[in-house]
């Protein structure tokens, strides 16, 4: 299904088509190569070089190594690495060879043609990179090697960064390329420079500061390691972060690389250069952990590649085997990743097989108690113990069939690709969520299963000690990060780094204040009303704690009750001086009590007081009502809740006295006009029903009752008579509901007309008695 | 049992043959090579097996990346009652052949549906193909 192209090139696709064009190569070349732009016919330079390279070639290595060199390539491109003419070769490094003093020109020399094994395969190498950005080359007819291999494998940018890299240590023998070993090449062209006047030249040895291929090696293994990481993160500096982990947290376990691919890896700077230029001898992990398929079976089956098994395991390892096997080179890994690997080559077959010899064998039971970690799973004890119950059955079942299913396994070459360590990854990221710090927030209903089922067992089967320990879940403290950005006194704005943990704020928002006086009034208005929802929110707990008295009083026992009911004096005390402002006086604070009423939550609020308050508060709190509320009407226009009220105070004007009732009655007269607009309300309609009622109802039930002792009730009776008969239908609202006995109370005081009157407005009917 | 007792984890099931059931209805049979914290499975050898009535055809595939929020349900195959099947296997173009049929007649038979309603002046809103909420 896909074609993998060999990627040891480092060309693409595009690259390969610009082959054919001919111009625009020769324009990029003319770009690229600056010295090329200023100087004259590169064509020629080429043709020198190509000439000296192959005369030192000749000089030195005799006439083979030139063959091998000019290989000709494939078809259709003009890299071939084609004879040079000796004659120009000649001209270029005649003074190199004589000159004794240039030790960075004998190095140069030995450097390019000397023994190095990597040049013997340059024939090879080319031929591979046939297909290399051509428009570097610049189609040179008759390319030496040197210049064609400068010229094959240069990209500009490389060209470039790699002037700027230091010298590399010219231990890298074991690449197949010479192209890691030409690093050594750019402290030469200083050298080489001074001595050489040609520019061309120098241009040309600049760009044998050959780019690094990265090595073929890792190719081989089927992956590049490094690949597994996703970049570093170039923006995430130590300062105000937490701690910077080179990997972001969401990339998957690397395999344990070696030392230095460690030391590379805890840099917090991102390297833009894959140059592996410091890479000492590497060696391949001895048995590297993802095999590919290919690479396992050749490697199991050949038998002349490392020592023999200890008899008794068979060539192709079964699944068992290999998995114990990486589970003890994790291990090993873990212990220390530099003695393995530096055991060297494929014989770290051994100590591998060392620790797992004897396990080899019987594997049940091995697995059956790999089971449960005790440090990252916090299970209730009764779940573990079912899970160890059931895990023992399994183990039981499975010594018997396991060999069986092992044989079936033992030909899968692709296990494994999940290496012990991701999934041991995976298990912790999953585990993660498990954790809380409250379990029975987090998961109530797994452990109230558990408990049940504790419980039931215990009750089906006798007591025994181990069912009776209580689960004790450690308390994982829950970490405050807050961060803080960090900011530097004086400086303009923040640091403009960012990371997972800390994002950055992308719009700093400022609180402007508008300085227009309306806008202040307003400011106060709600200020004011954001008070007033405090206070009530305030007395509302309060109140609830009043109301939850009962239930507590239940439930404590005896002892304690006395203090509960202490308790409970003082919440209500307290309700009610919050009501009161000041102190001397018993009335309730008309300031205090209009501005609770005037909040919707307040008149829900007060509507739930009432009934907890003794008689005399409660009272006054009717008289504070009723005395203001025509300002209470006019603000609950909106909300119409003042008729929440209507229950309470029934019941507190039942129990009120007739001089109270009296004098409520007169308060809710109060000021001359307030009567209209309390009719106008109908809490207000049904308020003074209300007191009429109860008036009547004194006055007709007891017939001692002080309610005519002095003539206030009946004149304000009378009043308000005649308010009823003066105000227009329309301005009277209809109450909530018409006690019965008005009639009987008006026929007390008004002659039949106007009570007729009276009735009509009000639609009072004497069948209502 | 391994990794984590007691919870639901693909972990176990890693190198086994599975079926897994994709939101937009397709069957996907394969080895289980790799997963992830958000269910991601890596399928190796897969096959997509394509169910008509009470045939089946196979279209393999090779290695899947399924996302995980794309599964619907995944389960390990009984490697031996895989071999007892009452269904019918086919080969690909007949199955496909099948498939368009089917669905052909069901295109139809919601036509007329929706034909028949529209008479008699009801309107059925169409479902969005994509059925996710």
């Amino acid at each position: 299904m896909f074609h993998f192209q060999s990627f040891d090139d480092d060309c693409t696709l595009e690259e390969e088509g610009l082959v054919g064009e001919e111009d625009e190569i020769d324009q990029f070349n003319d770009d690229t190569f600056g010295a090329g732009a200023i100087d004259d016919d590169w064509q020629e330079e080429h043709a020198r070089l190509a000439e000296l390279d192959e005369r030192v070639r000749d000089g030195l290595h005799g006439t083979g190594d030139a063959s091998s060199v000019d290989l000709p390539h494939p078809g259709g491109n003009a890299h071939s690495s084609a004879l040079p003419q000796p004659s120009s070769s000649s001209q270029l490094y005649p003074d190199i060879d004589g000159r004794g003093g240039g030790d960075l020109a004998e190095s140069l020399t030995r450097l390019i043609l000397g023994s190095d094994p990597a040049i013997a395969g340059v024939g090879t190498t080319s031929s591979d990179r046939s297909r290399l950005p051509p428009m570097l080359s610049g189609q040179p007819p008759q390319p030496s090697a040197l210049a064609g291999q400068s010229s094959l494998l240069l990209s500009y940018q490389q060209q470039q960064r790699l002037l700027h890299r230091g010298p590399a240590p010219l231990s890298q023998i074991n690449s197949h390329s010479i192209w890691e070993n030409s690093m050594g090449f750019s402290p030469v062209s200083s050298g080489l420079v001074t001595q050489k006047e040609d520019k061309t030249l120098m241009s040309i040895i600049k760009e044998v500061g050959l780019p690094n291929r990265p090595p073929t090696l890792s190719r081989e293994e089927g992956r590049d390691l490094s690949e597994r990481v996703p970049p570093p993160r170039s923006s995430s500096p130590v300062i105000g972060s937490p701690p910077v982990r080179a990997v972001p947290i969401g990339t998957p376990p690397k395999q344990p690389m070696s030392l230095i691919h460690n030391q590379h890896q805890q840099n917090n700077h991102p390297s833009t250069v894959h140059v592996r230029a410091s890479v000492p001898l590497r060696y391949p992990p001895p048995f590297p952990e993802r095999l590919s398929p290919n690479n396992l079976l050749s490697i199991a089956n050949s038998p002349l590649s490392h020592p023999p098994f200890p008899a008794g395991v068979g060539p192709v390892l079964s699944q068992i085997q290999r998995a114990q096997l990486l589970n003890s080179q994790v291990g090993q890994f873990q212990r220390g990743p530099a003695p393995p690997l530096l055991q060297g080559g494929v014989g770290g077959f051994r100590p591998f097989f060392g620790p797992s010899g004897p396990r080899v064998g019987p594997h049940g039971p091995p697995l059956g108690h790999a089971p449960i970690r005790h440090n990252t799973t916090h299970l209730h004890p009764q779940h573990r113990r079912m899970l160890n119950q059931r895990m023992q059955n399994r183990g039981l079942g499975d010594h018997v069939g396991g060999r069986g299913v092992g044989d079936r396994k033992n030909r899968d070459p692709y296990s494994n690709l999940m290496t012990q360590r991701e999934k041991e990854w995976v298990a912790r990221i999953q585990m993660m969520q498990l954790q809380s710090t409250d379990p029975y927030l987090d998961d109530y209903y797994y452990q109230n299963y558990y408990e049940k089922m504790e419980k039931r067992q215990e009750r089906d089967r006798d007591n025994r000690k181990e069912h009776t320990t209580k689960l004790i879940t450690p308390q994982v403290a829950k970490l405050e990060h807050t961060y803080r950005p960090v900011q530097f006194a004086g400086s303009l704005g923040k640091l403009t780094v960012s990371s997972v943990n800390n994002p950055r704020k992308m719009i700093d928002a400022v609180v402007t204040t508008r300085s227009d006086d309306e806008e202040k009034r307003e400011k106060q208005v709600w200020n004011k009303r954001r008070q007033i929802l405090y206070t009530v929110e305030k007395m509302y707990s309060l109140l609830l704690e009043v109301q939850d008295f009962e239930k507590k009083f239940l439930q404590t026992p005896e002892h304690q009750r006395d203090a509960l009911l202490e308790q409970h004096k003082t919440h209500t005390l307290q309700l009610y001086n919050s009501l009161r402002e000041k102190e001397w006086d018993d009335r309730v604070s008309d300031e205090q009590c209009l501005m609770i009423m005037s909040v919707r939550k307040g008149k829900r609020l007060i509507s739930r007081l009432l009934p907890f308050l003794p008689q005399p508060q409660a009272a006054a709190v009717l008289m504070g009502i009723a005395r203001n509320l025509p300002a209470l009407a006019k603000k609950d226009k909106q909300d119409q809740v003042l008729c929440w009220l209507v229950e309470p105070v029934t019941a507190v004007i039942q129990s009120m006295s007739s001089t109270s009732l009296t004098d409520l009655l007169q308060e809710l007269q109060g000021s001359e006009g307030q009567l209209p607009l309390v009719l106008q309300n109908k809490f207000g309609v049904t308020l003074l029903y209300l007191i009429l009622s109860e008036g009547e109802r004194m006055q007709s039930s007891d017939p001692n009752c002080q309610l005519m002792d002095d003539n206030r009730w009946t004149e304000l009776v009378f009043s308000v008579t005649r308010e009823l008969l003066k105000v227009p239908s329309s301005a009277l609202s209809s109450p909530l509901f018409t006690p019965p006995n008005l009639v009987s109370l008006f026929s007390r005081y008004v002659d039949r007309q106007r009570l007729e009157l009276l009735q009509e407005k009000l639609q009072i009917t004497a069948l209502s008695r | 049992m391994n990794y984590m007792p007691g919870t639901a984890s693909l972990i176990e099931d890693i190198d086994k043959k599975h079926l897994v059931l994709l939101r937009d209805g397709r069957t996907l049979i394969g080895i289980l090579r790799s997963i992830d914290q958000f269910a991601n499975l890596v399928l190796h050898q897969t096959v997509e097996r394509i169910h008509v009535g009470k045939k089946f055809g196979d279209i393999p595939r090779g290695i899947f990346v399924v996302r995980g929020e794309n599964v619907v349900l995944l389960g390990e195959v009984d490697l031996d009652k895989e071999c007892d099947q009452i269904l019918q296997r086919v080969s690909i173009e007949e199955i496909l052949e099948e498939q368009r049929t089917e669905q052909q007649a069901k295109q139809e038979s919601e036509r007329l549906k929706l034909q028949a309603v529209k008479e008699r002046g009801l309107s059925i809103p169409k479902a969005d193909t994509l059925d996710d909420f």
